[in-house]
């Protein structure tokens, strides 16, 4: 039984969690929550959400943290957490960049250009 | 026609605030400056040893602030605020070496020539 | 120089449309005309050398890209891939705090790594300098650059509340360019003397600097200086034999023969 349990992810300063699904949960609510505040035709939004629900479904469908993380592909279910508290906090702050408006400064004239003659 | 177009272009253009917003308060920041550098010449010139006198090193400190009396622009002034700054911490600190405080005076330097025979004299045009 | 350079170019492409036999006859290692001829009589051969394209990793690369300038259209000014298939971000001095951070926090991104951090100094631009952020991600093993500009006196936000690695970097940007980061925790000097002046990797700062040091047997301690030599620099010219921007050179030379034709 004690062998079943999973002593450590192997990353420094990232400890065993024992329900991820759990806290996964949460998380994936409170991102969407969050980005329910942003216009419907914002791209940040389409393509988290996106990424989200999927999250949101493996999390639902796969009962064993082992499955969980084959279907998800993105580590181990604790770095899944740490990825969803990330997007959280970048979603909040999203909110108060709204980066779906059209560009602030245009370029001056051959900024980017190069070589320079 | 296009020159007074460009000095409108230039004036209207905006820019972002170095620290100051206008130029009282720039005006505050180099005071503010000024008056650290006053108060801590004491302690510079025991630090470092200064073969100078306390009023000698005040001269010196508003010769090189009124070295930059004429810059207007607020932002220039802001820059060189920065720079004072960080110049006064590494004197404060002792980072800087006595040579470093010294080349103020700059004892060695031997003044230019201004007549036409000593420039010539001299090797510079 | 190198006009003499281009104008041999030009006097040699001519030379070979007339006479067409002596195209192949050309040696590989003739120098200004053999790229010419090289890439026009045999396309498909790879050369060893040549590093081969990699089509589908340029086309992933770049529609990366365009996701990106997708989700943050407010501060992304333009897109591009390198000749070696490196994505470069162009972005707006405002977007910095933004987009770095959404390149650290997003899901498909998680560029946690920050590689680098430097300047470069343009100085017949308005804003004259660029400040280049290098990112990696280690998740997705891929590397993205970020670049945006700014000027003597524009402030730019410090990335170092996005990653702490920025710190350093930032302090060199500004010990070497003089580019000021406003919000930095330590903004200092790092690599210069204490005392030096200017900023030594702008364009106008002088090769021998402004200030030097020596040892004076009158004063009996080190004395700082202004420069001063007793014979003006030589001035070199120091353009390489060789060919830096050879894609280039097609424009210049077109250029070059309509000024020729134009008078007559």
């Amino acid at each position: 039984m004690a062998s079943a349990l999973k002593k450590t992810t192997g990353l420094t300063g990232l400890k065993v969690c024992r329900n991820p699904h759990q806290i996964l949960n949460i998380l994936h609510t409170k991102i969407l929550r969050c980005l329910q505040k942003m216009p419907q035709d914002a791209a940040y939004r389409k393509y988290t959400e996106q990424i989200v629900l999927e999250r949101d479904a493996a999390v639902k469908a796969e009962a064993s943290v082992p499955e969980l993380e084959k279907r998800v592909g993105g580590g181990q279910a604790e770095e899944l957490i740490q990825q969803a508290e990330h997007e959280l906090m970048l979603a909040r702050k999203m909110l108060e960049w709204k980066p779906w408006e059209p560009l602030v400064t245009d370029p001056p004239k051959n900024q980017w250009k190069w070589p320079i003659h | 026609m296009s020159s007074s177009r460009l000095v409108n272009l230039r004036t209207a253009r905006q820019v972002k605030p170095m620290l100051s917003l206008d130029r009282a308060e720039a005006r505050t920041r180099v005071i503010n400056l000024y008056k650290a550098w006053y108060r801590q010449i004491p302690q510079i010139a025991i630090d470092y040893d200064l073969p100078k006198t306390q009023s000698e090193c005040k001269k010196k400190l508003k010769e090189m602030f009124m070295k930059n009396k004429d810059v207007k622009d607020i932002r220039i002034i802001d820059a060189l605020v920065i720079k004072g700054q960080m110049e006064l911490k590494e004197t404060v600190q002792v980072w800087k070496q006595k040579h470093g405080i010294m080349a103020f005076w700059a004892p060695t330097v031997e003044p230019k020539p201004k007549d036409f025979m000593g420039k010539f004299l001299d090797g510079h045009n | 120089m190198a006009a003499c350079a281009r104008r041999l170019a030009v006097s040699m492409t001519k030379y070979t449309s007339n006479h067409g036999i002596f195209r192949s006859m050309v040696p590989r290692a003739a120098g200004v005309g053999a790229f010419r001829t090289s890439s026009t009589t045999s396309q498909t051969d790879l050369h060893p050398t040549i590093r081969p394209v990699n089509a589908v990793e340029r086309t992933t690369v770049s529609e990366y890209g365009q996701y990106v300038a997708e989700c943050l259209p407010k501060y992304v000014q333009q897109v591009q891939v390198s000749a070696g298939n490196e994505l470069e971000i162009l972005i707006a001095p405002e977007g910095v705090i933004p987009v770095l951070t959404f390149l650290r926090d997003h899901i498909n991104a998680q560029y946690t790594c920050i590689t680098d951090l430097c300047g470069m100094d343009v100085p017949t631009r308005e804003y004259r300098f660029e400040v280049i952020y290098n990112l990696l991600s280690v998740r997705y093993n891929t590397r993205i650059r970020v670049k945006t500009y700014t000027d003597e006196l524009t402030p730019l936000d410090s990335a170092c509340e996005v990653f702490q690695g920025a710190n350093w970097y930032e302090r060199e940007v500004w010990d070497m360019f003089g580019v000021y980061f406003s919000n930095h925790p330590d903004l200092r000097r790092i690599l210069t003397d204490y005392g030096f002046e200017g900023h030594p990797f702008r364009k106008d700062f002088p090769l021998t600097g402004y200030v030097e040091c020596r040892y004076d047997d009158e004063e009996k301690r080190v004395v700082m200086e202004p420069v001063e030599l007793a014979q003006e620099f030589r001035k070199f010219d120091l353009s390489a034999p060789w060919e830096q921007f050879p894609q280039f050179r097609k424009a210049l030379e077109k250029a070059e023969v309509d000024e020729e034709t134009q008078p007559k």
